[in-house]
């Protein structure tokens, strides 16, 4: 039960046009069965005058005079009941077709939409390529079986329900010998899928081995030249390869024994059909157009029999991908009890003893975090990496929440504020950007899609990216993303500037977002951006010196602690980290003076 | 994911050279071959045979009510199930033995030829495009000739052979069934082209959807922090309902072809029916034949939909040959002379005893370079290295530093100009000679699966487990190896988190060290690891730099204040060079470089 539930769960809304398909379905396999009576009412009616196997108003109908025109009605008929069946085959796969697809579409934009609302936390810890493999292949998986392999079982299981039928009503004797065959035949398919699984298995880790060596030889080419080791990766290449091949004739062989083996099986079960149908002609308990009549219908069930067996074989897997989606839509969306609170932000901040630690980790990553920035004031976070910067401006956007202490935005604590509300007002530029696969256009003006070229243009140049963007091939037009040119991190750092650059918001964090820019153009951007944000407060995560020092207040982090506060000259007087890391710097400025001084010596 | 050059189709029709080109890979599976297509004919006259041995029942046994011939008809029947299943067997066997045998031979070739190609090629290859080239293409392309020949010629001789049987047997009404052919005939070729088209507009879609969620996890934290989730939920929604479409369409032209097809067939089951049925009134044939008829009537149309089937996969396999074929006859265009050959040996067969032992000294002689489609980057570049002196490379991305060292390693060879090693062009000796002498440290490490030891020996196929441990050793790499539970067994890439980034240097090092190369070439990484291990990497770097000819793309502090000689470039150039203590006191662009970039790494860590 259910299992039922969680199989017709995704149907919601098409389940009529399932319904309606399979009476179709099951209607059509009457008719099918009807299509080899035609030979047996010409050979036992029209020239023995025997019974028709056809219904009896059809085999009515289709009675006159002479056996010309009995042909002719035959051959009439049987063209106009193809038409007439035909068109509602066609109609029935179009209808399947409608449900199938529209399950998917609907099946997709659920998981999408899930994905894109599950928490932060689990997206940092999911494995992407599983997820992939969830909304992909498993959807497809479903998609395949209710689409494809149901139908063909049940269109099968109808087939043969209305073939008996059609048999026992001509001969129930020979329906009982012309079915000798097939549980033989099925579970003979039933048993060789379920073990040639197994050895489908290997074949495919074989396949994957010589994949990796292939997949490392291509991208490990340097190394393979430059050590000249061209002949032993030539082999290592050959045993994995060779071994692909062998486990496959391996498959080869079972596979070949098994259709070998049904086919024999198959044809004995015509054989007996044949013989035993011919011997009760001869006796007169069978007509000869009943005897044609037989071979046909068993044609319609013996062969379909193997494909059964495979599908009965696969279900397995619908269930198991069914389960690895139910795991996603399991999973809490981080909006699901949000509050609609949305408090105008002007970017007074207080943090009040703010703590936080992942649910399944034993270390707190902040603790006893306190201060205060009021709005337009800037603020440097420094630290080492690990000292909870990052977590520290996750907090601020609910990314994470924290659980101990109380951040405030201008008085009211931000977990009682509504999340989108919140980012929409907080912006942040990360130190790996995300780029969409859009021209470069699309992804700086992705907050605002209305906004002119001009606009973009003129975000670009203050973010000191333009020059780069007009110096791809298509300038602005450029794809970038996972399906496009790859950018530098500076590039995308600058370019992630430029579209926060046409959303003021109250409140900006810079998670170490300038770390891959180089210094002179740091100062440039930072100057430019100063000039753009004067009433906005500015949280700086960084671990560059220079960059702190112009802040209004700076924070020293460590282990998630905060060490020291203050602005640059109180911290260096404090004389802690904050200074050591400052005289970090000055050393090496001394040292280079001094080897400067040594070779003005040397040189003199 | 690999989307390049996922639809790029055969322009020509019928590409003759191509398929002459692979089907002469096929020729040490002649003999196969020829099995499978011996299997397809008998299969074809099975399949004819099949509805005559029943006309015999019913002509001969049933209408003449004469059971005596019942044991022989029986004894057919058995021994045609017999050869039946032995021909299934036979024609599976072998069609996957040539499957499998040439799906062999075109990866063996694609990958030797892989070897030989010149780093040059890999630089404007994706691989992602070459994988697609080793796997999937060449199962495609040998799946679709082992059985496109049984299915050409089992379905050709079915066409025929039921047409002759047919003519023979009674040649009016076979006339009369035939009219049905040419329509039938069109209408599968029309039918398959659009169903595969339409597939194709599928796969192309199912990818964007892929790369849609692919997009949707991987920037979830972007999306989040820039409350983009319900425009993107938007574009998602226009490629699943394109799919949607799509899909519905293709399944309209899939559910028109088959009703359609067996529509054309009912029609000349009637055309049987009526004109057979008046013979059979008028004795002019007996009920077995109409039978006859009427089943092979019915056979006629898998033939004609398997052959369509077939061309239409032959179409789409041509762009798969095509690829295939373009990287198994690509032109290194860096090689070896014949001179060079005769006596040195190729890439893959050395003749190691004519070396002659390399001592690493290096010059560079009015070299110019330029890439393929790509400005002037070298130009007239002069450059002597002694052999034992250590050159660092500096300069900004761009300057042409990864140039100079790939010309060293004949990567890629001077557009002008000589470069000479121990006084010799080196063109004049093999590229094995030149690669067998040089010791490589890449930027990233690139390690390959396998454990430790063996990629540490990598370096020096034959070494001994005391030449490993020793160079382990000697970068300082032993003591975390030793730390594993499975020592120098461990696998590299097990987990892929088991080894730091800096263990994996490390392991590089003892790589390139075992391998005892006269010419050490150095591109140092950027990427900052934590401070005991830089400088136990630091070590290492003055371990395997030490009395090899070095060049080192250096980002160290400690390795360019090292180095005996500095190059600074930019543009191409070297403007200016020198050891530390000269160019600091210049005052110039070392000092520039120095103070800005070198300062701010040092802080980081």
């Amino acid at each position: 039960m259910k299992r039922l539930k969680q199989f017709t769960k995704w149907m919601k809304g098409q389940l009529h046009l399932y319904i309606i398909g399979m009476l179709l379905l099951f209607f059509l396999q009457y008719f099918r069965t009807l299509t080899p009576l035609f030979v047996q009412h010409i050979v036992d009616t029209v020239f023995a005058g025997r019974p028709s196997a056809l219904p009896q108003f059809v085999a009515d109908w289709l009675m006159a005079d002479t056996v010309q025109r009995q042909l002719l009605l035959v051959a009439i008929f049987s063209v106009g009941f193809a038409l007439f069946r035909l068109t509602f085959v066609f109609v029935e796969r179009v209808i399947f077709a409608v449900f199938t697809e529209r399950t998917a579409y609907n099946m997709r934009n659920t998981l999408y939409d899930r994905l894109q609302n599950l928490s932060f936390t689990y997206h940092s810890q999911a494995d992407t390529g599983d997820l992939i493999q969830r909304t992909t292949t498993d959807v497809d998986t479903y998609r395949r079986f209710i689409g494809e392999q149901l139908i063909d079982v049940l269109r099968l299981l109808f087939l043969m329900v209305f073939a008996v039928y059609q048999m026992t009503r001509m001969n129930p004797r020979m329906t009982m010998i012309s079915l000798a065959m097939a549980p033989i035949i099925f579970i003979s398919a039933l048993v060789y899928f379920t073990y040639v699984r197994k050895i489908f298995q290997r074949v495919e880790e074989a396949e994957g081995e010589m994949t990796t060596a292939v997949q490392e030889n291509v991208t490990g080419n340097r190394v393979v030249k430059a050590f000249a080791n061209e002949q032993f990766e030539m082999e290592k290449f050959d045993e994995t390869s060779t071994k692909f091949r062998d486990e496959s004739m391996r498959l080869t062989r079972v596979m070949a024994f098994f259709w070998g083996g049904t086919d024999l099986l198959i044809f004995a079960q015509y054989a007996l059909t044949a013989s035993f149908g011919i011997y009760f002609a001869v006796n007169g308990t069978l007509d000869t157009g009943q005897f044609i009549a037989f071979l046909s219908l068993l044609g319609l069930i013996v062969w379909p029999l193997r494909q059964l067996g495979r599908i009965v074989g696969d279900f397995g897997k619908t269930t198991v991908a069914l389960d690895r989606i139910d795991e996603i839509m399991a999973e809490r969306s981080e909006h699901d009890d949000d509050s609609d609170f949305k408090p105008e932000i002007k970017g007074q901040i207080t943090f009040d003893n703010v703590g936080f630690q992942f649910v399944d980790d034993n270390k707190p990553l902040l603790k006893n975090v306190s201060f205060e920035v009021e709005a337009g004031e800037t603020l440097a976070v420094i630290g080492k990496t690990g000292s909870g910067k990052s977590t520290l401006m996750n907090l601020m956007v609910r990314l994470l929440d924290n659980q101990q202490g109380r951040i405030m935005f201008d008085g009211h604590d931000i977990r009682t504020i509504n999340k989108k509300h919140l980012r929409k007002n907080v912006g942040i530029v990360l130190q790996e950007p995300f780029l969409y696969s859009k021209s470069v256009y699309d992804n700086i003006g992705i907050i605002k899609r209305d906004v002119p070229k001009e606009r973009i243009i003129d975000a670009a140049n203050i973010a000191r990216v333009h020059d780069d963007i007009e110096d791809f091939e298509a300038g602005y037009d450029t794809l970038v993303g996972e399906r496009g040119v790859t950018l530098s991190g500076g590039q995308k750092q600058r370019l992630a500037i430029a579209r926060m650059l046409l959303d003021p918001k109250p409140v900006l964090i810079f998670d170490d977002s300038l770390s891959a820019v180089d210094t002179e153009t740091d100062i440039q951007i930072r100057r430019a951006l100063y000039k753009h944000w004067q009433n906005t407060t500015v949280f700086i995560i960084t671990h560059r010196i220079t960059t702190a020092m112009e802040a209004d207040k700076i924070i020293v982090l460590d282990r998630g602690e905060i060490i020291a506060q203050g602005t640059h000259d109180t911290l260096l007087e404090e004389d802690g980290l904050y200074a050591e890391l400052y005289h970090q710097q000055t050393k090496i400025a001394q040292e280079f003076e001094a080897k400067k001084g040594g070779g003005d010596d040397a040189a003199f | 994911m690999q989307h390049f050059e996922e639809e790029t189709f055969a322009k020509k029709e019928f590409d003759t050279k191509t398929w002459k080109r692979i089907f002469s890979f096929m020729k040490p599976l002649r003999r196969y071959a020829v099995i499978v297509v011996l299997c397809g004919v008998f299969l074809a006259v099975a399949d004819l045979a099949y509805p005559l041995i029943n006309r015999y029942g019913i002509d001969y046994i049933i209408e003449n009510e004469d059971l005596t011939m019942l044991p022989w008809f029986i004894g057919v029947y058995v021994l045609f199930m017999l050869f039946m299943g032995l021909l299934v067997y036979t024609f599976i066997y072998f069609a996957e033995k040539v499957q499998n045998h040439l799906a062999y031979t075109i990866r063996q070739k694609a990958f030797k030829k892989l070897q030989e190609l010149p780093f040059s090629y890999y630089d404007r290859t994706p691989a992602g495009w070459i994988m697609a080239r080793m796997t999937s293409d060449s199962r495609q392309l040998s799946d679709m000739i082992s059985w496109g020949l049984i299915d050409i010629t089992w379905g050709g001789l079915m066409m025929i052979g039921l047409a002759v049987v047919m003519l023979i047997l009674h040649w009016q009404l076979a006339l009369i069934v035939l009219s049905v052919l040419p329509v039938l005939v069109y209408l599968s070729l029309y039918f398959r082209k659009k169903i595969l088209k339409a597939y194709r507009s599928i796969r192309k879609q199912n990818s964007k959807i892929t790369g849609a969620f692919n997009e949707g996890i991987g920037g979830a934290k972007t999306t989040k922090t820039l409350v983009l989730e319900d425009s993107n939920y938007q574009d998602f929604d226009m490629l699943t309902s394109k799919m949607k479409k799509h899909s519905i369409r293709a399944a309209m032209f899939a559910g028109l072809y088959f009703p359609t097809i067996l529509f054309i067939a009912a029609i000349a089951t009637a055309l049987v029916f009526y004109f057979g049925g008046l013979d059979v009134r008028d004795q002019v044939i007996q009920v077995g034949l109409l039978y006859v008829f009427v089943s092979y009537v019915a056979q006629f149309f898998d033939p004609i939909m398997q052959l369509a089937n077939t061309i239409a996969h032959f179409q789409q396999a041509q762009a798969s040959a095509e690829r295939v074929v373009s990287l198994i006859d690509a032109d290194p265009d860096i090689k070896d002379t014949p001179e060079v050959i005769e006596r040195y040996g190729t890439i893959l067969n050395p003749k190691k005893e004519n070396w002659e032992p390399l001592h690493g000294d290096v010059k560079f002689e009015n070299i110019s370079f330029k890439y393929k489609k790509g400005e002037q980057v070298l130009d007239d570049f002069n450059l002597h290295v002694k052999a034992g002196e250590s050159v660092a490379l500096v300069g900004h991305t761009g300057a042409g530093k990864s140039t100079i060292v790939n010309l060293i390693c004949r990567f890629y060879e001077p557009t002008e100009g000589k470069i000479l090693i121990d006084g010799k062009d080196y063109k004049e000796r093999s590229m094995s000679w030149l690669h067998g002498n040089l010791g490589y440290v890449l930027q990233s490490p690139q390690l390959f699966s396998g454990t430790i030891r063996e990629n540490i020996r990598y370096g020096k196929l034959d070494a001994s487990e005391e030449e490993i441990v020793e160079a382990a050793k000697l970068v300082g790499a032993h003591e975390f190896i030793s730390s594993f539970e499975k020592g120098y067994d461990t696998e590299v890439q097990e987990g892929g988190s088991r080894l730091s980034v800096g263990q994996k240097q490390l392991i590089s090092f003892a790589r390139a060290l075992i391998k005892d190369p006269a010419i050490l070439i150095l591109d140092e990484a950027t990427s900052s690891v934590d401070t005991a291990t830089e400088q136990k990497i630091q070590k290492a770097i003055e371990v395997i730099m030490r009395g090899r000819t070095s060049f080192v793309i250096a980002h160290r502090l400690s390795t360019i204040v090292n180095a005996d000689k500095i190059l600074v470039l930019e543009h191409g150039k070297i403007i200016e060079a020198g050891s530390h203590e000269e160019l600091l006191h210049n005052r110039a662009h070392y000092y520039q470089l120095y103070t800005n970039q070198f300062k701010e790494t040092a802080l980081i860590n």
